[in-house]
């Protein structure tokens, strides 16, 4: 069975919603400010400066960039040794009323192995508030939502790496929480789980929510969100919507490659455009590099159209994340 | 906030049916040694009691106020579970605090288990009617209490912290209430001896069980002294623990190298 959606219905009932003092809104709910970590001689995260509002934003580094440590630092787990990390205007550290607007789906795989899956989420739900009935109510709830109904009775310490994920996400859904923090939750699951979750994270992120997910596989990432927060080496790198990113990096020209019969022909044409930097031939047409990407495409379907010249496909080999974090940390 | 959920909750994982089952076959062992002791050393039964609740019973009680007060929270750091802990709305310091009292219950439960059963060998059938049986009762339910409070502290404030508090409950809790001079005031047993108001033991008492029970100093403490010691023990420990939990991180120990 697969994740399913929350809808209204899924929502807390009344009778056992919690009591939630509502924090001051702002338009960025997470916010960093200069916020560096170490741990003893080694940083964790070095002067970092960022918010998060709603949608879905991405977490993206190698292991060992600082993505769990920041995770650690907005859920308050620890603290920041310099700078400040807001949510909802409130230091994390240790605070209930912000754990009521936040939902944690932490990277370690521990558990009260000898719990059912059932038992441990019901259990969290307890501590998060809600009285017998109503955790039972929401436990049942937040299972079905992440499929999971149908072995939920069995004890955890059986379970396998994917259902194991789903129970984590199971208890961070828990409070219907407005800030969703998911450190690597695609270990693990399967292609169909894998993209359902990738939808329900897209349907969170529409409702409002903002959730934070991190990855160190980008092609999972780039199917998420055009959203990046990268991280290298404890430093941010970048942050920001993805194409814009790109966009910025002067230094490294955008190719374009495009698949034509008449290569040549098109070389000519391009050679007089003052923004090409480069042309190479390939086997089924040429590859350009351009450090004015938007022009060119506008050039491009000008020529294809008021020259008839035939193009059977273009496409930018360098316009995804995956060469904009290599382009990044010099790999 | 359902602060009794904290407590309710954390008994019962200690009530777990595989734990409890242990703690009741240690106390089935401990019965069967002091069955073994009466018919060995003989002796009126009440001092055959007094002998065996010191040396056993007091002795076991750290011990398993020890391993319960793991549980509070190096248990949960080590398996990395205290991550579920931590993100929950629940102040650090209730929870510290119901947890603690909890397994203080617990202790006291097993602890309590083990004197009737210990009463059971030395008395036989009338083992309810033990005067000094009711007295332990006190004594348990205030080590228990004084023991999870300061293991609990223990815990939180350094690694490895079991080392520490068995070393404590076993060579502490031994030798000191049998040294000359003042040092037993700064023992537990010494106050829990003086609040079950025990007896002096027999000059011709088992020297191995003297020495368990920390009988062989002098203990000059009143009742009421070491109600108030181990009161202000307790609290001073609780309020630790609270204030600690609350300010300080805590993680998984490799994540934190």
């Amino acid at each position: 069975m697969g994740f399913k959606p929350f809808t209204e219905n899924s929502k807390r009932p009344k009778q056992t919603q919690i009591r939630v003092k509502l924090l001051p809104m702002s338009a960025h709910r997470v916010e960093l400010v200069n916020a560096s970590r170490w741990y003893g001689q080694v940083i964790g995260l070095n002067d970092v400066t960022a918010t998060i509002g709603p949608g879905v934003t991405a977490l993206l580094g190698m292991n060992g960039a600082g993505k769990s440590t920041m995770m650690r630092l907005i859920t308050g787990q620890i603290r920041p040794t310099t700078g400040s990390i807001t949510v909802y205007g409130h230091e994390p550290f240790a605070n209930p009323e912000v754990y009521r607007h936040l939902g944690y789906c932490p990277e370690i795989d521990n558990f009260y192995e000898h719990q059912t899956g059932r038992q441990f989420v019901q259990h969290l739900a307890r501590l998060n508030g809600f009285d017998a009935n109503g955790a039972r109510r929401r436990t049942e709830e937040v299972i079905q939502a992440v499929g999971m109904t149908d072995r939920c009775d069995r004890k955890i310490g059986g379970y396998s790496k994917g259902m194991r994920q789903r129970i984590k996400l199971a208890q961070a859904m828990l409070n219907n929480p407005d800030i969703i923090l998911l450190d690597e939750p695609l270990n693990g699951l399967d292609p169909v789980a894998r993209r359902e979750f990738i939808d329900v994270l897209h349907r969170l992120g529409d409702e409002g929510k903002s959730i934070l997910v991190s990855s160190h596989i980008l092609f999972e990432v780039e199917q998420m969100t055009r959203s990046i927060l990268l991280l290298h080496r404890g430093r941010l790198l970048a942050s920001g919507d993805l194409k814009v990113i790109r966009e910025l990096m002067d230094k490294f020209p955008h190719r374009v490659r495009i698949e034509s019969n008449q290569a040549r022909e098109l070389a000519a044409h391009f050679a007089l455009m003052p923004y090409i930097i480069s042309m190479d031939f390939t086997r089924n047409g040429l590859e350009v590099r351009t450090k004015q990407p938007n022009d060119f495409y506008a050039e491009l379907s000008t020529l294809m159209l008021d020259h008839n010249v035939p193009v059977a496909a273009f496409s930018s080999p360098d316009n995804n994340l995956e060469s904009i974090f290599r382009y990044l940390v010099n790999e | 906030m359902n602060i009794a959920y904290l407590y309710t909750s954390t008994v019962k994982e200690l009530f777990r049916f595989r734990r409890l089952a242990i703690w009741l076959i240690a106390c089935v062992a401990l019965w069967g040694m002091g069955v073994a002791f009466v018919m060995y050393a003989g002796g009126s039964a009440t001092d055959s009691y007094s002998q065996l609740s010191g040396a056993l019973v007091f002795r076991f009680l750290p011990l398993v106020a020890a391993i319960f007060s793991m549980a509070v929270l190096a248990q949960e750091v080590e398996q990395k579970t205290i991550v579920y802990l931590l993100t929950r709305p629940v102040p650090r310091h209730l929870m510290i605090l119901m947890r603690t009292l909890a397994v203080a219950t617990a202790t006291a439960f097993i602890g309590a288990i083990a004197a009737i059963l210990i009463s059971f060998a030395a008395k036989g059938g009338s083992f309810l009617s033990n005067e000094y049986l009711l007295r332990d009762f006190k004594g348990i339910l205030v080590g228990s209490l004084a023991y999870c409070s300061l293991f609990v502290f223990t815990s939180l404030i350094i690694n490895r912290a079991m080392i520490a508090c068995l070393v404590y409950a076993f060579i502490w809790e031994t030798m000191v209430p049998n040294m000359q001079g003042n040092m037993y005031q700064l023992s537990i047993t010494s106050h829990l001896q003086a609040i079950c108001e025990r007896p002096q033991p027999q000059s011709d008492s088992n020297p191995l069980t003297s020495i368990m029970s920390g009988s062989l100093g002098t203990n000059l403490l009143t009742p009421t002294q070491s109600w108030l010691s181990m009161l202000i023990l307790t609290v001073v420990m609780l309020g630790l623990s609270m204030f600690w939990f609350t300010k300080s991180e805590f993680l998984p120990r490799e994540d934190a190298e």
